[in-house]
């Protein structure tokens, strides 16, 4: 019996000083112990980077894992480099800095990674013996850490002039973010799957029978790819060309855990299909900038063209950082974990090839060479523990929450418009697919503090109040004087509607219930009797399944 | 004693209520207050009681006004109280004639003394017998209306914070909407802006009363205030600061493209403080 | 007219003791006040502000959840919560558009101190609660 089998209590504290959150968003699922040990410094690294290019005031943002789950948390930038930070906001937002970033990416950063990758994932890793397997595992960690480095370093080149963007627009025309972010289209077609190689593909399948014919049969996805791939002439060498490219792109998500697109030939066919039959050219986006141009104030319309510009310029980098950086490293690490993994299996030393991706490189190397390393058992159990647990069964924070927000008066402009900037960047881009997230958890306008948990009750006209018994929560669309009377029963409040100056925002402060107001859809998405935690801190609402 | 005066010479708290008080100094001091009249506590528990001759004093003066009437509550004892009493008493808008004033005024005074106002009251600590008394103003239709707080009330900052929305101030006081939301530096510096999802707005009918319609939907998520009304607004604030002091709470109206203070009180209880 | 009519009070039990002046004074005290149907009027577990008397419509008591009986036209209720500045003990909603006569406790409980035939009358519809309670 190993350690790993006994039953121990899961026990998550903070993994470092400050506070603490999950991103559910980038990490729905819990990470391997690779993950684990590669990601935190070469994420810091880059996040490091960018923090300083761009004169943030913050130190960067460092991620750790505790039992697998990761949490994250923004560093403060070092007290005695603010003064250069003002300052190079400043440079950064005249300069337009960003530009050197993109040319740096599209002239160097990127070409050298991709000639890397290729050069990485042309060794057949079953050819190698053991002692130059466990060399070729740590050469590809190595590129996929600084991978890991490099996409982060990137990061806000890629939204700072989006930001800009959705920020100044935003307030000369009252359109929201989501409609702005429209105007997008067509700018990165990477985000599309587009690039040379595939153009060159779809190219040379529409003019080629015998590809079209495959492509329409109904046999096994794997065969399929096999055969258009050993095309005679253009086509098969586009097609080669094209799996070469994507081929060890993970489809979704960034741990090695995660299958890479070859290994799901059914998705990668359907995804070529698609691209032959589709006759889509790029969207009318150029009618929809026009329109919302007019909608801008004639003094600011020479700004809009030149922000404009600069978002779409830029746009494309959100994708191609990731895309040309670590999710193909992974794919190449993962790659190279199953062959070893499948090498290790047949030899005893696992019960399964997947379950190395549960262990580290030390312990890949000492299994290989034969010096030690974990057990089949112990792997196995990684592996299970992994594929059990999610970021829903871990605390949604960790540490000491933060103090308010300092006072932001006093701030040079030019500091100033690249915090809105990202702000708005971070909100609207990434905000979207952080809705999908949580489903069990909604936001709204933190109007009351304080934590309480506690049942809910769906009360919608004073007919109802008879439900709420002492300690409830309330969840209705807004209180009017009318619920008043419900008040010194209540344990929290949540609305759809109302801002932090509503009488029921103001009355939850002065009772001292937490609140949370402003939700839109707390009504619809709360059951009545579930058990909620109401965040009146964090304006969020959690629903306990 | 029952009695009333025009806003301009309201000036005893013990009869007409800070709220009262606190326009009628609005209005000596140049503040944009629309106009009206103030009623004593014992002037709206006489027409409660269905006195006749309270209820002709009361029509008599709040002839001249004109049109629909807007009817607000002052409570009479708030002062020294460690709360804000939002929402505890009623404002009555629309009221279109004296003889619905009657009624409005006897449902203020019960508003008063409503079993969820003697709780509110004897959780703040007070336990003796309420007596509100009312301010009746002409009542205004504005294009965009809502609350200001002087200090930011979450976080205890020292800036403004705004919410507004359209039509009637209401829809942002009785939480209808997610109003826009401002924060505004002391200085006049503008450090956020956010569009809110303002569905309907509060109108008044022509027969009396208010009526929820919905708003047009290129609004809905239009800010309603531009960079001149939030300077306008900033310069209310200062003002207010300058007569009533610091951490206040106030109503206020644009309409006919005049910026109008509705309520101006103390703000009791604010976070991060 | 300043208060209740007097003929509304005529009938009402708890005043049944009363002779016409004293009668007439007692109607002074009440204000009207009206609840549309389907309002709460009381909610068990709050503090109390008014007593109120019935004229015209109907109304339910209900404790915990459960109905217990309705009231109409003379009946009255919400004196306990006034009488020992408790809590409210049950909760009152009107079932249709409700007409009604309130006092609050600074003119309830002058009525009843000064006044030792309500109180009398008051005292033995209590003690009617008392035995239904012990009863259920």
């Amino acid at each position: 019996m190993t350690t790993a089998e006994t039953a121990t209590e899961l026990r998550f504290e903070p993994p470092g000083p400050g506070f603490w959150e999950q991103d559910p968003v980038h990490f729905p699922r819990a990470l391997t112990r690779y993950w684990t040990e590669v990601h935190p410094a070469a994420f810091v690294a880059g996040t490091a980077d960018f923090a300083s290019f761009y004169g943030m005031l913050m130190g960067g943002l460092a991620m750790r894992y505790v039992n697998g789950i990761a949490y994250k948390t923004t560093l403060p930038a070092p007290e005695e480099e603010i003064p250069q930070r003002f300052a190079r906001a400043d440079a950064v937002m005249t300069g337009k800095l960003w530009r050197d970033q993109l040319r740096e990416w599209d002239e160097s950063a990127k070409p050298a990674a991709i000639a890397k990758h290729r050069e990485l994932q042309s060794v057949d890793p079953s050819a190698l013996s053991d002692e130059e397997l466990a060399e070729y595992l740590e050469r590809c960690r190595d590129h996929h850490a600084a991978m890991i480095t490099q996409h982060m370093r990137y990061t806000a080149s890629a939204i700072v002039p989006t930001g800009d963007f959705l920020a100044h627009v935003g307030d000369w025309t009252g359109l929201p973010p989501s409609e702005l972010l429209g105007l997008m289209r067509g700018a990165s077609p990477v985000s599309a799957g587009a690039s040379a190689e595939l153009e060159r593909m779809v190219g040379a399948i529409r003019s080629d029978s015998r590809a079209q014919e495959l492509l329409a049969s109904d046999a096994d996805p794997a065969a399929t790819l096999d055969a258009l791939a050993s095309l005679e002439g253009d086509t098969g060498a586009a097609v080669r060309e094209y799996l070469d490219l994507v081929g060890n792109r993970l489809l979704d998500g960034f741990d090695i855990a995660e299958p890479s697109a070859l290994e799901l030939p059914d998705q990668l066919l359907r995804t070529i299909r698609a691209a032959v039959e589709s006759e889509a050219g790029e969207p009318d986006v150029e009618a929809r900038a026009v329109a919302v141009r007019a909608q801008v104030p004639e003094e600011h319309r020479d700004s809009f063209d030149e922000l404009f510009a600069e978002a779409r310029l830029l746009y494309r980098l959100r994708d191609e950082r990731g895309v040309y950086s670590d999710i193909w490293a992974a794919g190449i690490m993962r790659r190279a974990t199953l062959s070893a993994g499948r090498r290790l299996a047949a030899a005893g030393r696992l019960h399964a090839p997947e379950h190395l991706l549960d262990a580290d490189v030390g312990e890949m190397r000492a299994l290989l060479v034969g010096s030690g390393g974990p057990s089949a058992d112990e792997l196995a159990a990684r592996a299970d523990y992994r594929t059990t647990h999610s970021p829903k069964d871990a605390p949604a924070t960790l540490g000491t929450p933060p103090a308010p927000p300092p006072d932001s008066s006093g701030l040079p402009p030019g500091i100033a418009r690249l915090m809105r900037a990202t702000g708005i960047a971070m909100g609207a881009v990434f905000g979207s697919s952080q809705e999908e997230h949580d489903e069990n958890r909604l936001r709204g306008l933190a109007a009351s503090p304080g934590i309480y948990e506690g049942t809910a009750r769906l009360v919608s006209s004073p007919a109802e109040f008879g439900r709420i018994t002492q300690g409830d929560v309330l969840v209705t669309v807004s209180t009017s004087e009318a619920f008043n009377i419900l008040l010194p029963l209540l344990g929290g409040i949540v609305t759809d509607s109302g801002g932090l100056l509503s009488h029921s925002a103001i009355v939850a402060r002065e009772y001292g219930i937490p609140g949370v107001v402003g939700t839109r859809e707390a009504t619809a998405r709360i059951a009545d009797g579930a058990r909620v935690r109401v965040d009146g801190d964090a304006g969020e609402v959690t629903t306990f399944a | 004693m029952r009695v009333l005066l025009p806003l301009t010479e309201v000036s005893d708290t013990s009869v007409f209520g800070s709220k009262a008080v606190g326009l009628g100094q609005a209005v000596r001091d140049g503040l944009p207050v629309p106009p009206g009249v103030a009623l004593s506590g014992a002037l709206v528990e006489a027409v409660a009681s269905d006195d006749g001759d309270a209820l002709a004093l009361v029509a008599a003066a709040v002839g001249p006004l004109g049109g629909p009437l807007a009817v607000r509550s002052s409570a009479v004892d708030e002062d020294g109280a460690e709360a804000s009493f939002a929402g505890q008493h009623l404002t009555l808008l629309n009221v279109p004639s004296a003889a619905e004033l009657g009624t409005a005024l006897r449902e203020i005074w019960w508003s008063a003394n409503s079993d969820s106002a003697i709780t509110y009251r004897k959780r703040v600590g007070l336990f003796t017998r309420p007596s509100v008394a009312v301010v009746v103003q002409a009542l205004l239709d504005p294009e965009c209306a809502g609350v200001m707080f002087t200090r930011n009330p979450v976080t205890g900052a020292d800036e403004r914070m705004i919410e507004a929305s359209w039509g009637l101030g209401e829809a942002v006081v009785a939480g209808l909407v997610i109003p826009d939301s401002y924060r505004v530096r002391r200085d006049g510096q503008v450090l956020e802006r956010r569009a809110g999802l303002k569905r309907v707005a509060i109108r008044s009918l022509a027969a009396g009363g208010t009526v929820e319609e919905d708003v047009a939907a290129e609004l809905v998520e239009k800010l309603c205030l531009d960079d001149a009304r939030l300077v306008e607004l900033s310069g209310l604030a200062r003002r207010c600061e300058e007569v009533y002091g610091l951490d206040r709470d106030v109503e206020w109206a644009f309409a006919d493209s005049t910026l109008y203070l509705l309520q101006c009180r103390g703000v009791t209880r604010v976070g991060g403080s | 007219m300043p208060g209740a009519p007097v003929d509304a009070l005529r009938t009402v039990p708890l005043f049944a003791n009363l002779d016409d002046e004293e009668l007439a004074q007692v109607a002074l005290l009440f204000k009207t006040r009206r609840f549309p149907a389907g309002e709460t009027i009381v909610k068990e577990g709050t503090d109390a502000a008014a007593f109120f008397l019935i004229e015209s419509g109907e109304a339910a008591v209900s404790v915990r959840g459960s109905e217990r009986r309705s009231l109409g036209p003379g009946d009255h209720f919400g004196e306990i919560a006034l009488i020992d500045e408790g809590v409210r003990s049950a909760t009152i909603t009107a079932t249709t558009d409700l007409a009604c006569y309130g006092l609050t406790l600074w003119e309830f409980r002058p009525l009843v101190v000064e006044n030792g035939e309500v109180g009398w009358k008051l005292l033995q519809s209590v003690a009617l609660k008392l035995r239904n309670a012990e009863l259920s």
